[in-house]
């Protein structure tokens, strides 16, 4: 009798320990800190998970970034802690100037901000209109900052709404001595024949800095073909 | 019983006395422990700490550290244990995968030479060999870090902390690129003549430093070159990355001057033993007695139970001997067919009629492979190819002709029979979802031991890791000489293409495209082309991370059996090229991983580094 109960209260004894060894007794951050990398308001297109932000959190031991990716609209959100944190545009990662000053970001509960950026250049006024097998496609490039050259603007086609010029199904390069900068230039672009049977196409029109890796884009465009 | 007390009494005095006479007691050498005055003084043990140096030597795909890496880029991919598709899968690069800050052992060698100086008193010029050999060391591995980060601090003392809580002065800078460049080319050119070891290709003798110059001063030259002639040069405002273009030509000279040494002093000469073209460059790499070809080399020793596991993970599947394991680098199309025809056409497969009107039927499934470059028999094995003296057969199903056009039949397993009693997918693949089988239509030759035995966990491989080997000597100086503008740049080529089964001077005059070409065949699997493609500042563009860019893509080749009674195109066998079934994303390099990136842990101890670009 004396045995069963010790081995009742050793039954209980083992489950409430296994019940209250909760290693994993960190508090998930819940803030988040979301925002828009813009240039005069306007949030600027660019490659999916091509950008990256950083935020730094001074003050602790460990002193890591946390990165934080921009998504093709321009858009970027990460879920934080409250706290100060400095936020860094990384050297020559985006078709921007390099901005060497951190942007200070207090992040109580959730926080909105929009990071302005110069970038070299943009792609204003596209328009796309589909006829017959091919595309005409408006657009003007506008300069910035142009202390570097443009490169070549780009067309970009593709089945999803992840179209840019890593990821696309068709591709048409105008170099950049057919653009003038700040006129508009119409350029008609055969539909690749993978993408000519679809109902509908994604396009966007990128701009490339010499130098820069990544691309400036005009936001994607759905086009019913 | 009281004489067993006396006794015992005395005894116990006896033993107390005995110990306590022991006036060294706590000076007793330990019986386990190497002292450094012990190691110093006897060069077999200086030897047993250089040996260890040389096998702690940074590397980025051998056979034993990082082969899997083998297929991350356009060479191959992987077909092995599906767990490991992930380097199928490569969404892109990621900016520490080249990453390397080995100072534990850079202070190992610096603690060793400083020893060797202080405490051997060895004959002098047996110290100076060995501080040569470990001078060599770090020379390389210094090497290893440049092409990996840029520029590295340079260090090459003990640094000792004082504890005064301000470690500032241990803190130093990062060197430029140029400088760590010319560090290891002045300290190869410094122990040229106090090195010794001559006639070894395991450990450093004058021409091991003189191919490493060779090496080096190559890389230093197009980087100079080829960096600057980006539209937008990757630099940093100290010189940390990035060399002045106008330094490029002289270290092509640099380079091209070592290798000419090697070539007409080194006495080594290209493995020419076999008649067997294919065969003679397969064993031009694996064959460790009297090669004259390599230079240097990792090597391995069944008796010594120094073995590595790489053919057993490798070997073709028809041709294993274990259970599992096998075929896990299977080599691309696109490395196939960079291998050109010996006519001197280009070595795309030919698949189809010129008009594209019908499949071209061949009577052997090896048919299609017939006059290739030598080197594709001794790099890969394709279908019909022998390895171990044995048929690799590879049959991925049968198209049998409904009248009008050609249906496809595969199978789920292999070794399987089709209703006409013939083959449908062969023992050896290629199919499109079962591991260990070749996904691609090849299999790995250069490396895969076909000794007897060496694909069994049991006994695994001996064949040696090779560093570096006359072969790239020749390529190096027809790069350097090349660029310099010299005109003999085209018989270094040459003499290679002579091996590989071409005519005596086959190329006629060279581009750089003919160059990239050359070092793509010869040296495949034997970890350069990231190098190349880095220092040429083309991985950008050859792994631009579109699928609709090829260089990109691992394509497949499947042979099919055409099953058309009553036609004389029955039993032949037609050939179908398309992007590898397992292959899922394409390679994507980005401009930030053209150096990569150094630790946050390294910059928070020394705030003195500066990150890398686009980091």
């Amino acid at each position: 009798m004396k045995l069963k109960y010790i081995k009742a209260y050793m039954i209980l004894l083992i489950g409430l320990m296994a019940a209250g060894c909760e290693f994993d007794n960190f508090e998930e951050p819940k803030s988040t800190l979301s925002g828009r990398i813009v240039y005069n308001g306007e949030a600027l297109g660019l490659r999916s998970n091509g950008v990256e932000l950083e935020l730094w959190q001074p003050g602790f031991d460990l002193y890591q970034k946390i990165p934080v990716y921009v998504a093709q609209d321009g858009t970027f959100s990460a879920v934080i802690f409250d706290g100060d944190y400095k936020m860094n545009l990384i050297r020559g990662n985006g078709p921007w100037m390099d901005r060497t000053d951190s942007i200070d970001v207090q992040v109580r509960g959730s926080q909105i901000i929009d990071v302005e950026v110069q970038p070299y250049y943009v792609v204003n006024n596209a328009s796309v209109s589909p006829s017959g097998n091919s595309l005409s496609v408006t657009f003007t490039v506008d300069g910035v900052n142009t202390n570097r050259d443009l490169e070549f603007a780009g067309v970009y086609m593709g089945r999803t709404s992840i179209t840019d010029i890593v990821r696309n199904e068709g591709s048409f390069n105008v170099p950049a001595d057919q653009i003038e900068i700040g006129i508009p230039i119409t350029v008609e672009v055969p539909i690749p024949g993978g993408l000519a049977g679809r109902g509908d196409i994604f396009v966007r029109v990128g701009a490339k800095t010499s130098g820069v890796a990544e691309l400036v884009y005009t936001q994607v465009e759905n086009i019913p073909l | 019983m009281k004489l067993f007390k006396r006794y015992m009494l005395g005894l116990a005095l006896l033993t107390v006395i005995s110990t306590s006479c022991d006036t060294d007691f706590l000076e007793l050498e330990p019986p386990n422990i190497l002292l450094d005055d012990q190691v110093w003084n006897d060069p077999k043990l200086v030897t047993g700490v250089l040996s260890n140096y040389y096998d702690r030597l940074p590397t980025h795909t051998t056979l034993t550290g990082g082969w899997a890496d083998f297929a991350a880029y356009d060479e191959a991919m992987w077909s092995g244990y599906s767990g490991n598709d992930g380097l199928n899968n490569i969404f892109s690069y990621s900016f520490n995968r080249w990453q390397l800050w080995d100072y534990g052992l850079i202070r190992d060698i610096n603690l060793a030479i400083d020893k060797l100086n202080t405490i051997s008193e060895l004959p002098e010029a047996q110290k100076a060999q060995f501080e040569s050999e470990l001078r060599f060391i770090r020379a390389y591995v210094y090497f290893e870090h440049v092409k990996r980060m840029g520029g590295v601090p340079l260090i090459t003392e003990e640094l000792i902390y004082d504890f005064n809580g301000d470690p500032t002065y241990l803190q130093n800078p990062r060197n430029t690129e140029a400088e760590v460049y010319d560090f290891v080319i002045s300290e190869m050119q410094d122990i040229l003549p106090t090195i010794g070891n001559t006639g070894s290709n395991t450990r450093a003798n004058r021409f091991t430093a003189l191919a490493v110059i060779s090496r080096a001063a190559l890389y230093a030259g197009s980087l100079a070159k080829y960096n600057g002639a980006m539209g937008s040069p990757i630099t940093l405002p100290n010189n940390e990355v990035g060399i002045d273009p106008s330094r490029a030509d002289s270290y092509y000279s640099t380079s091209l001057q070592a290798s000419q040494t090697i070539i007409n002093e080194g006495g080594y000469n290209l493995y020419n033993s076999n008649p067997d073209l294919g065969e003679n460059f397969y064993e031009a790499i694996i064959t460790k007695n009297g090669n004259p070809e390599v230079i240097w080399a990792q090597d391995y020793l069944l008796s010594a139970d120094k073995r590595h596991g790489f053919t057993y993970d490798n070997v073709a599947r028809s041709a294993r001997e274990d259970n599992l394991g096998s075929s896990a680098i299977t080599p691309g199309l696109n490395l196939v067919e960079d291998f050109q025809y010996l006519d001197g056409s280009s070595g795309e497969l030919k698949t189809h009629e010129a008009d594209g009107s019908d499949y071209i039927y061949y009577d052997e499934v090896n048919e299609i492979f017939e006059g290739k470059d030598a080197r594709l028999y001794g790099t890969v094995i394709y279908p019909g190819s022998t390895f171990r003296g044995q048929e690799i057969f590879m049959q991925a199903g049968v198209m049998v002709w409904n009248g009008s056009s050609y249906d496809r039949i595969e199978s789920d397993g292999i070794a399987t029979e089709y209703e006409d009693g013939g083959v449908l997918v062969a023992a050896g693949g290629p199919h499109r979802s079962i591991q260990e089988v070749s996904n691609t239509g090849f299999y790995l030759r250069k490396y895969v031991d076909n000794a007897v035995g060496a694909s069994t966990r049991g006994i695994r491989s001996e064949v040696w890791w090779v560093r570096f080997r006359l072969g790239e000597i020749y390529l190096n100086a027809a790069e350097a000489a090349y660029e310099l503008g010299q005109p003999e740049a085209v018989d270094y080529i040459n003499v290679l293409r002579e091996r590989a089964g071409f005519g005596a001077n086959s190329l006629s005059s060279l581009t750089m495209e003919d160059i990239m070409q050359e070092r793509r065949v010869e040296l495949a699997f034997e970890d350069h082309v990231v190098w190349d493609y880095k220092r040429w500042r083309v991985a950008h563009e050859k792994w631009s991370g579109n699928p609709d860019n090829p260089e990109s893509m691992i394509y497949s080749l499947y042979p099919y059996r055409v099953v058309r009674p009553g036609d004389p195109r029955d039993g032949k066998y037609i050939f179908v090229k398309s992007v590898a079934p397992r292959f899922r994303a394409p390679r994507f390099f980005q401009m930030g991983n053209y150096y990569s990136q150094i630790s946050q842990g390294v910059i928070d101890a020394n705030p003195k580094i500066v990150r890398n670009p686009f980091h």
